[in-house]
Formats: C-alpha cells, structure tokens, sequence
C-alpha cells in the first residue's frame, strides 16, 4: 500500500475540521499528517518549495511526488475509500477545471470562511 | 390427453429446458468475472457463482410455475400454438430481464474491485526528496 503525507495549515480552522474529518475516513491509502512550516516538515522534504505550502494543501506520496491544492484534495479523495470514484469523477477533463476553481476559491478564503463559521478559536 | 394438458406440458418442457439454458451460460461465462472480483480467489467465486444461479433458478421456475394457468380451455391446435407462444414468450422476457441484471451485477462488482486498485487520478506537479522519518 503507498502512503502519501499531507501538509496541512494547523492554524486555520477550517483546515484543522477536515483534518479532522479525513482522518476518520476508512482509508485505500495510508495518509499521516504534518503541520506546515514544522520542523518536521523542513526536515523530511528538505527541496521542497515551502512558501508553496503557505498557500495550498499539500500532498506528497512516498516516492516524492508533490501535489499542490486542487490536485492535492484530489489525492485525499482517491485515498478514502468511500470517495475514490469521486477522485476519479471530478479529474475528468470536463470537471477538472470546475474543481480547480472551486478548491482555490475556498483555499484562498479560508481564513475568512472559518472565522464566518466560528471554525476558528 | 386433452389439447390443454399437451400445451401445458410443451409450456413447461420448454420452459425449463430454456432456463437451464440460460443458467448454465451464466454459471460458465459469469466465473471469469468472479474470479477476477475476487482476485484470483476461486474457492469464493465459485461459491458465489454457485449461489447466483441458486437464485436465478428459483425466481425463474417461480416465475413459470406462476405463469402456467391459461384460464381458458384450449379447443383447437392454433389455440394451442397461440396460448404457447404467449406463454413462452413472457419466460424469456423475464429470463433475459434476470440475465441482465446478472451482469448488471457482475459489472458492478468487477468495477468496485477495480476501483481498489486504481491509480492515482492525476499526474503529480513535480518531485522531491524525502527523509526519512
């Protein structure tokens, strides 16, 4: 089975729920989670473009490839057994760009969106 | 032997002998699906194939068994042949409709299995080093 790692933002309160959330989901995929801007993250993925993770999620699998934002939700749903198709559905040629939009909007809101929605303490 | 007793009995020998037909067309292509659901796992495939064609077996004969009163008597051979053909006709609508939802599951279950194994659905943006832990 591979295992992807996934960057995450600990400090918005949105990121933190579906954290949350992804990890109670039965898995196809082992997923860990590390905090960005960690220790841990800077030494396990020493050549990786840091500031990046500033700004979207994201998802690294064990052989070292990067999936950034949109691709990097696609990732955690393809490794959640209940949403593989999903994973599958929404990176179809007709919905990928639909899905891209709609990931950055809410990445680059997410502070907001979880202050509106009293996500964040 | 009455005419109506004739066609009843042509009504039930080929009735039979067309589901059986169809089950064992199903019991023999349906295992290569099953197999391959069940990864290569024969032992359970053939039990579940075993158990489908159970299945098939009795809806079908229910469904004949239910279907053989004509509720008129049958007093020439073109009666005969008429109330047969309407008869019979209605066995294989519902068998090929049972056939279809056989595959129907089939197919179903072949994706599902499929779908566990499935690649990622997206090329990466790039690669890194990782460390271990």
């Amino acid at each position: 089975m591979p295992a992807l790692t996934v960057l995450y933002d600990p400090l918005c309160g949105l990121c933190r729920r579906a954290h949350g959330w992804i990890a109670e989901q039965p898995k196809l995929v082992e997923l860990s989670f590390v905090p960005i801007k960690s220790e841990e993250a800077r030494h396990r993925f020493p050549n990786l473009d840091h500031a990046r993770t500033l700004k979207d999620l994201t998802v690294i699998s064990d052989q070292g490839a990067v999936y950034f934002g949109p691709k990097a939700w696609l990732m955690v749903l393809w490794s959640l057994s209940k949403y593989r198709e999903w994973a599958y559905r929404l990176s179809s040629p007709e919905l990928l760009p639909t899905t891209r939009r709609v990931v950055s909007l809410i990445s680059q809101n997410r502070y907001q969106i979880s202050r509106a929605s009293g996500l964040s303490r | 032997m009455t005419l109506g007793i004739t066609t009843y009995l042509i009504y039930l020998a080929v009735s039979i002998a067309l589901t059986v037909w169809v089950a064992r067309t199903l019991h023999k292509n349906g295992r290569v699906f099953l197999v391959d659901v069940f990864h290569g796992n024969e032992a359970l495939a053939d039990s579940v194939n075993h158990l489908l064609v159970v299945g098939f077996y009795l809806i079908n004969f229910g469904y004949v068994s239910l279907a053989l009163k004509l509720g008129y008597n049958v007093a020439t051979a073109q009666e005969g042949i008429e109330a047969l053909s309407v008869k019979v006709g209605m066995v294989l609508i519902v068998l090929g409709g049972m056939h279809f939802f056989n595959l129907f599951i089939f197919s179903r279950m072949r994706r599902r299995a499929s779908l566990q194994n499935g690649p990622p659905p997206i090329a990466p943006d790039g690669f890194t080093v990782v460390q271990e832990a």
